[in-house]
């Protein structure tokens, strides 16, 4: 079995844009990719592709991938359409990294897309609740911020976390994205501000919660020996993990974490031969800034209730022990849902190449972490820098 | 022992809100008809009621829902102008299937209707009256309110039904609604409707054949707080014999229901041998006079249902009513189908969940695999309990609903949605539900919350009715 190596990474701007299509934002995340690439890249390399979208809007609800695939003159690969909500290109990767490993494909793209602002506030808040358990959930009226409140409600009551623990997410996420050209909230805000803004589902304010989003991101994946001949500081997709849960928060063991994580990041840490201790930094799923918080613990950065005391103490700064999110995350940066999973990639990739905009200290291990829904799919994947010379 | 057929039991359900006749004052600068009205939240209906009712009947007896063989409704707000509404209400109240189930609608004297049916059956019977009739704000709106009674009959009952008499005349045009219409009419012809009305219901009930002499409660049609008084001078009931059957002053002019309502409160608490009369009545015109006997005394809990109410603003009870604030939604509801739904009724209804009968989880919903050994197993059925603990809670603000909910938002206001866990078997069960009644910021987790079976959500022109929860 060959390992499986990132040789590009790279995304479209995050952000409103109703008159783009999923095609043409898609065009500008292959064409960063492509970019990214030390060689001179041919795209006849590509045997394969994976696409992740939910499909909001129901726009192309069939075949979207391929007519994706089509579009940038991929023409006649096989191209697979994933859909997991907000992990789809998390899984579209990992089909990808599965691909290559098998030896099937030399070089695969994986990628996602949504657009998601062009549609009138009736057809969005329609849409924006399809990821969540539908027969019980959604009926009771609950919205996936709803859900991700829900679950801060009991976090706050077990760990009596406050208001303020949730706020910090905000404000170091948005100073990290205000530092990224691709953000689509590109600015900082303070832990006033973060605290004041409006309730969106109580106790989750408008700041503890990403924006809607349009975007695309598409990351190279390629063998061994492709990644030799292609370039010059590949990254190995040491780890790959994933799992499932329960969609509906009520039908899981526990409201206060996602299990589902857990159980992803044994998997990948297992396969990577590493520990949370090992990890130069992490891009976390902080659709909810309570997400952030129960990824801290899910992943094991620490115990259980510990979160707040780690982003208190500046340990997930850029500037810390284990920075997370230097990209913005989805809080500041977007959250296209398709797009989000390979758009973690991207800040990972660059992390290792020592290229991000906010720059970890010559990392050598980073993480990705890509939660469907509220925790109905998951995956992690460990990336670790093969410095030049070494494959 | 007493083996005479009667009512063996009694429920009496109003909504949670009361607006008061000096809002209607300050809203129109005229004086209001009642001193107060019940109004139906947005999520409840004249179906919802007569189930809260029922189940409130059903709870005071020992009477097992699988053994009731009749149940009458009667109201003159069915939710839909063509459909049977009863099937749901056995169903909710986990009836059997075989249960004979009667509807009286179209118009005032449906109370009278039913009580005669459940009396006349075999076997246990339920007679439930439910109403929230509508009206133009200006006018029949000020004094319209709602609420439902119902009355479970069998052998060996408290109150007996000693007579009854029916008088008719062609006299319409007092109260009507027309097809398509939602709201009330009257024409106002004062001394046509009056003369009607007094005529019909007291010579009713003259004709009953009890010693007037004995009676010492009445409620007689009371569409405005005058009208059982005007009834009463043609009869020898004195003001305080009417005054304990009238509650149009505390609920308002609920249809159908007011005078069946006003009849628990004159038999609640009233001493063995007493009779009671109730004077039924509907526009067109008809009236029924019915009496009781009471046996031994029942305790309906008319006082406290109308005590336990929470006053409410003009506009508020204007958006709660559907009267502003209705709204289509572009893209509809969630695609949940129809037949999907009704699969699942009985847990919606019923909290019906599966206990595995290999590590004795309990799974809610009770399908695929066991929640704790995975394994795919046929899960013995059990009933949750409808009263819980809320584990997690957010409250839904103005504009953040899901479409499906998004007139209910505009009639009632930001909800709150928990995770409620309860007991079941040697361990818990964990529901999403909606919360209602209650003030959706001052809600915790930690709170207690009891199940009542709402209006859910409309899709397609089919409302879907599930159980939300309120405050214990």
């Amino acid at each position: 079995m060959t390992d499986a190596y990132i040789i590009g990474a790279g995304q479209s701007d995050f952000g409103s844009f109703p008159s783009e299509s999923y095609r043409s934002l898609f065009d500008d995340a292959f064409d960063e990719a492509i970019e990214s690439v030390d060689s001179d890249f041919d795209t006849d390399r590509i045997d394969e592709a994976f696409l992740g979208t939910l499909g909001v809007g129901g726009r192309q609800l069939g075949l979207s991938g391929p007519a994706v695939t089509e579009h940038l003159g991929l023409h006649g690969i096989p191209t697979t359409r994933v859909e997991n909500a907000c992990a789809a290109s998390g899984y579209a990767l990992r089909q990808a990294v599965m691909a290559v490993r098998s030896g099937m494909v030399d070089v695969a793209l994986a990628g996602g897309y949504e657009v998601m602002t062009d549609m009138s506030g009736d057809h969005t808040k329609w849409w924006l609740g399809v990821s969540g358990e539908t027969e019980w959930e959604r009926l009771s009226g609950t919205t996936f911020a709803g859900v991700y409140a829900q679950m801060a409600s009991a976090y706050m009551r077990e760990y009596e976390a406050t208001k303020e623990d949730i706020s910090r997410v905000a404000v170091k996420n948005h100073a990290n994205g205000a530092q990224n050209p691709h953000a689509q909230l590109g600015f900082e805000c303070s832990l006033e501000d973060a605290m004041n803004a409006p309730d969106v589902a109580a106790p989750l304010n408008l700041y503890h919660c990403c924006p809607t989003t349009d975007g695309a991101s598409a990351v190279l994946v390629a063998s061994e020996d492709a990644a030799r001949e292609l370039s010059d500081a590949p990254v190995r997709v040491a780890g790959a993990g994933a799992a499932s849960g329960r969609v509906g928060l009520f039908q899981r063991d526990s409201l206060t974490s996602i299990p589902a994580s857990e159980t992803a990041a044994e998997r990948a840490y297992d396969e990577a031969g590493i520990r949370p201790d090992d990890l130069d930094f992490a891009e976390v799923h902080d659709c909810f800034a309570i997400a952030e918080l129960a990824a801290y613990e899910d992943l094991g950065f620490c115990d259980r209730g510990e979160a707040p005391r780690l982003l208190r103490e500046g340990v997930t700064d850029p500037d810390g022990k284990l920075p997370v999110n230097t990209s913005g995350g989805l809080k500041s940066k977007g959250h296209p849902i398709g797009a989000t999973g390979t758009g973690q990639v991207v800040e990972a990739f660059s992390q290792l190449r020592g290229n991000a905009h906010v720059q970890v200290d010559d990392p050598k291990v980073g993480l990705t972490h890509n939660v469907g829904g509220s925790g109905g799919g998951v995956t992690v994947h460990v990336f670790e820098r093969i410095d030049g010379g070494e494959l | 022992m007493n083996y005479a057929r009667g009512i063996v039991a009694t429920g009496v359900y109003l909504p949670q809100s009361r607006l008061n006749g000096d809002e209607i004052e300050a809203a129109w600068g005229t004086s209001a008809p009642v001193s107060q009205i019940a109004v139906p939240a947005a999520d409840e209906d004249a179906l919802t009621m007569a189930i809260a009712a029922a189940r409130n009947a059903l709870d005071d007896s020992k009477i097992d829902p699988r053994d009731i063989n009749h149940l009458a409704i009667g109201t003159t707000t069915p939710p839909l102008e063509e459909e049977e509404f009863a099937p749901r209400a056995a169903s909710a109240l986990g009836l059997n299937t075989d249960c004979e189930l009667e509807a009286a609608t179209q118009s005032t004297v449906a109370g009278a209707n039913v009580l005669l049916s459940a009396a006349a059956a075999s076997g246990p019977a339920l007679a439930v009256v439910s109403d929230a009739p509508k009206g133009d704000p200006a006018e029949v709106g000020q004094r319209v309110g709602a609420g439902a009674a119902a009355f479970l009959f069998d052998e060996g009952g408290a109150v007996i039904l000693a007579d009854s008499a029916t008088r008719s005349r062609d006299a319409p045009g007092l109260r009507f609604r027309e097809r398509g219409s939602e709201t009330v009419e009257e024409l106002d012809i004062t001394t046509y409707e009056r003369e009607t009305i007094r005529d019909l219901v007291s010579t009713a009930a003259e004709a009953l054949d009890i010693d007037h002499e004995a009676v010492d409660g009445a409620s007689l049609y009371q569409p405005t707080p005058d009208i059982p008084h005007r009834i009463a001078r043609a009869l020898p009931y004195d003001a305080e014999t009417v005054e304990r059957g009238t509650l149009v002053n505390d609920v308002g002019d609920a249809g159908a229901a007011t005078t069946a309502i006003g009849l628990l409160a004159a038999l609640d608490e009233s001493d063995p041998s007493s009779v009671t009369v109730a004077g039924f009545f509907g526009s067109g015109a008809t009236a029924v006079a019915l009496a009781f006997e009471t046996r031994t005394a029942i305790d309906a809990s008319v006082s406290e249902a109308i005590d336990g109410g929470v006053s409410i603003p003009y506009a508020a009870a204007l958006r709660e009513r559907g009267q502003i604030g209705e709204t289509e939604v572009a893209g509809g509801g969630a695609h949940v189908s129809l037949p999907s739904w009704q699969r699942t009724i009985q847990q919606r209804y019923r909290l019906e969940a599966g206990q595995c009968p290999n590590c004795e989880a309990v799974a809610f919903p009770p399908e695929g695999a066991c929640p704790d050994c995975h394994k795919r197993v046929e899960f013995d059925k059990i009933e949750l309990p409808r009263s819980g603990e809320i584990v997690a809670v957010t409250v839904i603000g103005q504009g953040g609903a899901p479409p499906e909910f998004v007139e209910l938002q505009r009639r009632d206001g930001p909800f709150a949605v928990a995770i409620v866990e309860v007991t079941a078997g040697d361990g818990t069960a964990r529901f999403p539900v909606q919360l209602t009644d209650c003030e959706p910021d001052e809600v915790s987790v930690g709170d207690r919350v009891v199940g009542r079976v709402r209006r859910i959500y409309s899709v397609e022109g089919v409302t879907r009715y599930g159980l939300k929860f309120v405050p214990e």
